[in-house]
């Protein structure tokens, strides 16, 4: 046997397949190697020392060779099924939806988020109000030039059909005969509502779709949103006003953003309140909204409701502020967006450029 | 309201430009909308006097010979042109405010030297329908009209709704004032003769008018008011008419009190103010016929025992009694009528006017007789040197003096949030024009506010006019410290609720849209929606007739939209959104169309119906609840598509295939839908340990007929397998050979574990006999 030439082979055996019949030729049951070694006991003691140790040594060379055979044969496997397995991995992905809320939804959240912070509640309100909860217990009476600054859309219900719609009051009750019904025309009917079933001190904001009779332009829509925010408390003050509005700012605009008040009226608050936030980016003033201290007026007429409905009066004594302020207006002058109509049109090119 | 600000200045001699200006009001709560500056006249605008006005035969415009220190040539349409009016005249080369140049022109075969203008032609007002009428005398002919005319300023500010006070340049004056300006006090002092006052007046509805003051002037020649004045008139948004309707106008815009000048010798024995009769007739200044109703609030005339309407009180007067060119006396009415009356009559009969703007928020009951004054001051001005205004007047007062405010200095520093100084708020008060007096009650103030301010009622009102003339800015910032009271705490929101499952629609791919809440009975039946229960009074087109009964359709509307205009797919689309049946209730719906994981340069995932409904499964997974579908007829689904969706075992909506015959109307492909009514339950989400011991599977295929729901079948396994069956897993749905026609081959893994313990193979195979048994009852068979 060549062992010189079996070492070859196994050094150059191509594949493991090769290699293993390599290995059962030398050192299998009947291998050369194998066999060999049978026939030592056959010699004389002399020559079966001699040929038993160069037979070992044959055996051990053989058995390392195959190793390391198998180790490059393995490697090269390995490196092969990498290469075969490379992907180009710039070629894009699977599309998998992206989706997002729309751009309103994302501006809400962000504002309720400061206010979560602040320890409001959020709660929502009917978008069909009657005209009591949106006018008359706001303190804007029938015949009221206040009722100027809002044009409302006013609905009818089929009220002989048997599934007519109803207005629930803050109870579930129907006040469909609380004067007449309209889409609201700002989130501050909700302030009634509220605090019709609550009992102050307490601190909300009140997310909602608002309607006015508007021709639509650039700057103008007949449905849009609102952010109200209402506080009652002992001891409520218009400085705690302010200083809600100026961590709204802050919220918004980072730690330069700050508030400005101007006196305005609204029939609701005494004092009115309107509002600007300083945004340090652009270094200008956003008017955004309306504010002030809660109306007498309104606690009465909330108390008075109360009353009819068995429930103690709970706002004598109280003082309270409140605000309202726009939302498409913020997201307008934030993104720069030049058509309100935009937000309600829903062209996808438009709504997927807003995420977050 | 347009404030000049020249005129502003005649009662604010100290006032600062109007730009500082624009500050000072802002900070009172007066929001300025415009500063616009007016410029002179341009150069090559003369007076000019008329001098002849020859018509021209067969032509429609005439030949004017006009007096410009020479006598000149011009050929005009105007109707109102006459010999002895004042025009303003353009020669030729001047630049006309629309850009173009003037030039000598020849008209109907004549030549015409310059153009008498129009107020809209000089770019004054907006009046075309004929010249600009000047007295004869205002300026020597040629003089240029800029000399007349200099440069001034327009401040236009937003009067909100409380503040008639504000209504006039002397009330916005007034208000400046408070800030510390010095303030020149109206006082007009007509001369007065002694004259017998030849009518009366009775008011026979005191509810409708608590004051009501007639005076009386004669010997006035009717005629145009002086340039200035037409000057200002026009800057305020009015048009001159003449001296005397000019003069009304004047002192209303200068003092705030609306007046109406009567020719007298129409108005017999005097004035009635009464309630109109049902169907009484009034033809209106402006040429309208109006009728009436019995809360509509009249100005008659007396004439025996009859009377006749002359007047919608505090609207607009009656045409019959008009001043007209021949009117030599005139009787003028200064009155206060009931703002809520005036409001609904202008209301009801869509007449806004100066008057009734003023008079629905609230006119100073004081100012009657002042303003009347200054009227008659202005009508001896300018109507001529026989002028006589009678020294009495009648004057019918009902009025009634405004109680006095308890009012709190303390209170002011308790809701304002600062201190402010007793001294400091009694003396804002006073230069508010309002009366300070302690009362009997320490720390409380007796407050009586000025005529004018009608909108000072309360405590709160005074808070804020001490406030707003220190200054919002001085008002500090703190936050609202309290503890709520504790039934508000605890109580779980539900908007956080659908905060959630938005976020978790857009995480699965959907872009959320938000759809108008209006429809229509046509929109809502092509859709196959249920029909609407809320229509609107007066809708803005015929697409918005009603509120919305369901959301799909807007989605249905968004997604036509996005095809057309070649927008991306594939389409996920989803919205939150209120809709209006029996009640307002919240809904989600979602549309897909195509593949939501398209393939591109590799296989996609196909999309269809399971593509949808593995998206609901999936949301519902990630909100910790369970979802399944059950076979029903929807109407505006596939019949063969369509099903109930149950959330945590309720039944919250409709899942499918639009139907087809609706796709075709919109020419929409297809398309799957759902639409859930909110708030969904919220899962049970408990916690199981996690697995200890091994689990133990098996695999089932059972063949059943193919109009068998998969969830009978899963049912059955569920039944049979017992407590154990952890997963059951769906792997392979097959229909062909060896299987008959109509079976299909329903394959699953199942997988079994025990919480406490290994189950044993004899166990395992235990449940499978009870599932297979169960299975084999209804009669299908099992593949082995």
């Amino acid at each position: 046997m060549d062992i010189e030439a079996a070492l070859e082979e196994i050094g150059s055996a191509p594949n493991l397949e090769r290699l293993q019949s390599l290995k059962v030729q030398y050192l299998g049951k009947n291998g050369r190697v194998t066999q060999a070694m049978k026939t030592l006991g056959q010699l004389p003691p002399e020559e079966r020392k001699e040929k038993g140790r160069v037979l070992n040594e044959w055996k051990r060379a053989l058995e390392e060779a195959l190793a390391v055979r198998e180790a490059q044969l393995k490697e090269q496997a390995l490196q092969a099924r990498l290469e075969q397995e490379a992907l180009d991995v710039s070629l894009p992905g699977y599309a998998f939806p992206s989706g997002g809320l729309h751009i309103t939804s994302l501006i809400l959240l962000e504002l309720v988020n400061i206010f979560r912070r602040m320890g409001f509640s959020v709660v929502e309100g009917p978008e069909v109000e009657s005209e009591f909860f949106n006018f008359d217990a706001l303190n804007m009476p029938e015949w009221h030039p206040a009722r100027d600054m809002q044009d409302t859309f006013w609905v009818d219900f089929d009220r002989a059909a048997e599934e007519a719609f109803t207005i629930q009051g803050p109870f579930g009750e129907e006040v469909n005969g609380l004067g007449g019904a309209v889409l609201r025309t700002h989130t501050s009917g909700m302030q009634i509502r509220y605090m019709i079933q609550h009992t102050p001190p307490f601190r909300i904001v009140v997310p909602g779709r608002v309607f006015r009779y508007e021709q639509t332009d650039a700057s103008h829509e007949a449905m849009f949103h609102q952010l109200e925010g209402l506080v009652v408390g002992p001891s409520i003050t218009m400085a705690d006003l302010k200083g809600a509005i100026s961590e709204l700012a802050r919220g918004l605009f980072g730690k330069e953003g700050k508030a400005r008040f101007q006196p305005t009226f609204f029939p609701f608050v005494e004092p009115g309140v309107q509002f600007a936030m300083w945004w340090p980016e652009r270094q200008k003033w956003l008017e955004l909204g309306g504010a002030g201290m809660v109306h007498p007026y309104l606690f009465k007429a909330v108390d008075d409701y109360r009353e009819r409905q068995g429930l103690p009066r709970a706002y004598q004594g109280m003082t309270g502020w409140a605000f309202g302020m726009g939302v498409e207006r913020l997201a307008l002058l934030r993104y720069g967006i030049p058509d309100i109509r935009y937000f309600y049109q829903n062209r996808l090119s438009f709504l997927r450029q807003f995420r977050g | 309201m347009k404030i000049v600000y020249s005129w502003l200045k005649e009662f604010l001699p100290d006032a600062p430009s109007s730009e500082r200006l624009e500050e000072l009001l802002a900070g009172l709560g007066l929001e300025t909308e415009s500063i616009t500056r007016l410029a002179p006249p341009p150069s090559g605008v003369v007076f000019g006097r008329v001098l002849q006005v020859e018509p021209l035969e067969g032509k429609e415009v005439r030949r004017l010979v006009v007096d410009i220190g020479q006598e000149v040539q011009v050929i005009s349409g105007a109707p109102n042109a006459k010999a002895g009016m004042g025009v303003a005249l353009a020669l030729p080369g001047t630049l006309l405010p629309d850009g173009s140049e003037l030039r000598v022109r020849t008209i109907a075969g004549l030549e015409s030297y310059g153009m008498a203008l129009s107020p809209k032609e000089l770019g004054v007002g907006d009046y075309a329908g004929g010249l600009l009428e000047f007295a004869p005398e205002a300026l020597p002919p040629g003089t240029p009209l800029a000399e007349a005319w200099g440069p001034d300023e327009v401040i236009e500010v937003e009067i909100t709704p409380n503040r008639p006070d504000w209504l006039s340049v002397y009330g916005v004056a007034r208000d400046l004032a408070a800030l510390g300006l010095s303030l020149v006090r109206p006082s007009p002092k007509p001369q007065t003769t002694p004259l017998p006052l030849p009518f009366g007046v009775w008011i026979e509805d005191p509810e409708g008018c608590d004051r009501f003051t007639l005076s009386y002037a004669r010997g006035v020649r009717v005629g145009p008011s002086p340039l200035w004045v037409q000057r200002r008139l026009y800057a305020a948004g009015m048009r001159p008419i003449s001296n005397v309707v000019d003069a009304t106008n004047y002192a209303m815009l200068e003092l705030g009190n609306p007046m109406h000048a009567y020719d007298a010798a129409f108005i017999r024995e005097g004035l009635v103010v009464r309630r109109a009769q049902k169907g009484e007739k009034l033809v209106t200044l402006d040429g309208q016929e109006r009728t009436l109703d019995e809360r509509d609030l009249l100005i008659a005339v007396k004439d025996g025992p009859q009377t006749r309407p002359a007047g919608l009180a505090g609207v607009m007067g009656g045409l019959e009694d008009e001043i007209r060119e021949t009117t030599s006396a005139v009787a003028l009415e200064v009155a206060h009528f009931d703002p809520v009356r005036v409001r609904r009559t202008a209301r009801r009969l869509g007449l806004k006017t100066e008057a009734s703007y003023r008079f629905e928020r609230g006119v100073d009951k004081d100012g009657q007789l002042l303003a009347a004054d200054r009227f008659m001051e202005l009508l001896q001005a300018w109507g001529g040197p026989g002028v006589q205004v009678a020294q009495d007047r009648l004057d019918l007062n009902h009025t009634r003096p405004h109680p006095p405010i308890a009012f709190r200095p303390a209170y002011t520093s308790r809701l304002v949030g600062l201190e402010y100084p007793e001294a400091t708020q009694a003396e804002v008060l006073r230069r508010l024009g309002c009366t300070v007096e302690p009362t009997d009650q320490a720390g409380v103030w007796a407050v009586t506010p000025p005529s004018h301010r009608v909108d000072l009622n309360i405590e709160e009102d005074l808070v804020e006019e001490v406030a707003r003339v220190v200054g919002y800015e001085q008002i500090p910032t703190t936050l609202p410290s309290f503890f709520p009271h504790p039934d508000n705490l605890g109580v779980e929101a539900p908007y956080e609720a659908n905060e959630r499952l938005k976020q978790v629609m857009a995480g699965l791919g959907f872009q959320e849209v938000l759809n108008y809440s209006w429809s229509s009975p046509e929109e809502c039946a092509l859709m196959r929606a249920p029909a609407p229960t809320v229509f609107m009074q007066n809708p803005q087109t015929p697409e918005r007739t009603a509120l919305r009964t369901a959301l799909y359709p807007g989605l249905l509307r968004n997604l036509q939209t996005a095809l057309a205009q070649g927008e991306e797919g594939p389409f996920l689309l989803f919205e939150v959104g209120k809709v209006f049946r029996q009640v307002e209730s919240l809904h989600l719906a979602a549309l897909l169309c195509g593949d939501p994981v398209p393939g591109l340069w590799q296989k996609g995932l196909g999309g269809g119906f399971f593509a949808l409904k593995g998206l609901l499964e999936a949301a519902a997974r990630n909100l910790g609840s369970r979802v399944r579908v059950e076979k029903e007829t929807v109407p505006y689904l596939h019949p063969g598509i369509s099903g109930a969706v149950w959330w945590n075992e309720q039944k919250v909506g409709q899942i499918g295939a639009l139907h087809p015959a609706i796709a075709a109307l919109l020419e929409l492909p297809q398309v799957f839908l759902f639409e859930l009514t909110l708030p969904l339950s919220k899962g049970s989400g408990g916690f199981v340990d996690i697995a200890r011991y091994p689990a133990s599977m098996r695999d089932l295929a059972v063949v059943v007929p193919d109009a068998t729901p998969y969830a009978e079948v899963e049912r059955l396994i569920r039944a049979g397998a017992g407590e154990h069956l952890e997963k059951l897993e769906l792997f392979d749905v097959y229909r062909g050979k060896p299987l008959e026609q109509g079976q299909k081959s329903l394959a699953f893994h199942l997988t079994f574990r025990h919480p406490e313990r290994t189950l044993t193979d004899p166990e395992t195979d235990g449940f499978m006999q009870n599932i297979i048994a169960a299975l084999e009852q209804k009669g299908f068979a099992i593949r082995r």
